[in-house]
């Protein structure tokens, strides 16, 4: 990389933020907090759920204050923008969530199929139980 | 031979089921026949029932392979050493049930598959249907299972084989070459013997929903993932250690 193009990345890298990025961020950050909580008071989400989407609201909360951090992530990752990097990270972070929600997907289906085939040999059990309770006794 | 399970998985099968119910009655009157409806929306039950058949209800459709598998813990609880399964749209002759069993009950194996193409039987099939059979079979021969009829619905096995097939790898929708390649790697004694298939017979609307580009994605995952893990007897479920009293 020649010299001019180092400094432009630099340069891009450096600029300051502006506040309302920054105010931006934290409503984002403020109203993800309040639909979570939301969710989970009306029982449309439970609790072992939420962790994640706590931890990125208040990632949403830190990196919009202290842009310092998305820089020197940035950085690390050899983006030219700090813009370029939330973009990749997110795509990253949703990739992720989508798997882990097909790895939850799965095993429900798992265990949907396995109670279902419960039902259906405890039906016939009961019908067996029912039809020699039912049966007259001799004598 | 109170010692046999015939299985029958059947979803929406009502017309069909009367004849094939009879047919079994006549080739194996002491065989008690279970038919396992998977959430049909006909009278699949009612006429089963009303044949003489022991019928388990899913509460709503899961596939065919949940089914079968409905039917193999029901054979393991019950204390069943044998099972036959075969499908409801009349394309397998339960004359040949016992035919099926011989090599079983000589302890030869451990798993009879009724193949429609060991022998000339005249059963034909579609060219990419053809095509797509010898592929996975050729594939399947390089992973240890050399068959040649893996998707045949005509089966028995004993309770070793129903022991393996009740665990989670067990697929819901159709299972094939992979399950055997499972079977096989949980020690398995497969063997195939030449049956007579009708393939007049309406295609069984329990393999119904099998996608043409769904399935050879599926094969190869499942055929890949089924060498990759350790053995079949990791996913056993737990709740199969026990018997209940046998009720037929």
């Amino acid at each position: 990389m020649n010299h001019e193009l180092i400094e432009l990345r630099e340069l891009m890298l450096t600029a300051p933020g502006s506040g309302a990025t920054r105010i931006v961020a934290l409503i984002v950050s403020l109203v993800l907090l309040a639909v979570v909580l939301g969710l989970v008071r009306r029982r449309k989400l439970r609790e072992e759920f939420t962790p994640i989407w706590v931890a990125v609201a208040f990632g949403i909360a830190i990196v919009g204050v202290n842009s310092d951090v998305l820089r020197g992530l940035a950085r690390a990752i050899g983006a030219w923008t700090v813009s370029s990097t939330v973009f990749f990270l997110g795509e990253v972070f949703l990739v992720a969530i989508c798997l882990n929600y097909a790895v939850r997907l799965s095993q429900a289906s798992v265990h949907i199929k396995n109670l279902a085939q419960e039902v259906a040999l405890l039906r016939a059990r009961v019908d067996d139980l029912e039809q020699t309770s039912e049966a007259p006794h001799g004598g | 031979m109170g010692d046999t399970l015939l299985l029958i998985p059947a979803f929406d099968e009502a017309t069909s089921l009367p004849e094939v119910l009879r047919r079994a009655e006549r080739a194996a009157p002491d065989v008690p026949v279970v038919v396992v409806d998977d959430g049909s929306r006909d009278d699949t039950a009612r006429v089963a029932r009303a044949h003489g058949a022991r019928v388990l209800r899913h509460p709503y459709n899961l596939g065919y392979g949940a089914a079968l598998q409905t039917g193999y813990k029901y054979a393991l609880r019950r204390g069943f050493r044998f099972l036959v399964q075969m499908d409801a749209d009349g394309q397998h002759d339960p004359a040949q049930v016992p035919r099926l069993l011989e090599p079983l009950r000589a302890g030869d194996c451990d798993l009879v598959i009724g193949s429609r193409f060991l022998e000339r039987s005249g059963y034909r099939m579609s060219f990419p249907m053809r095509a797509g059979r010898e592929f996975f079979r050729l594939l399947a021969r390089l992973l240890g299972v050399d068959v040649t009829d893996p998707t045949s619905g005509f089966q028995a096995m004993n309770r070793d084989v129903l022991a393996l097939y009740v665990g989670d790898f067990f697929p819901s929708d159709f299972p094939d070459v992979d399950v055997l390649l499972m079977a096989r790697r949980g020690g398995a004694r497969v063997r195939e013997i030449p049956v007579r298939m009708s393939e007049g017979a309406r295609r069984s609307r329990i393999h119904g929903g099998v996608r043409i580009l769904y399935y050879p994605y599926k094969m190869l995952l499942s055929l890949w993932a089924a060498s990759a893990r350790p053995s079949a007897s990791g996913g056993r479920a737990p709740e199969e250690r026990y018997d209940e009293p046998r009720a037929d």
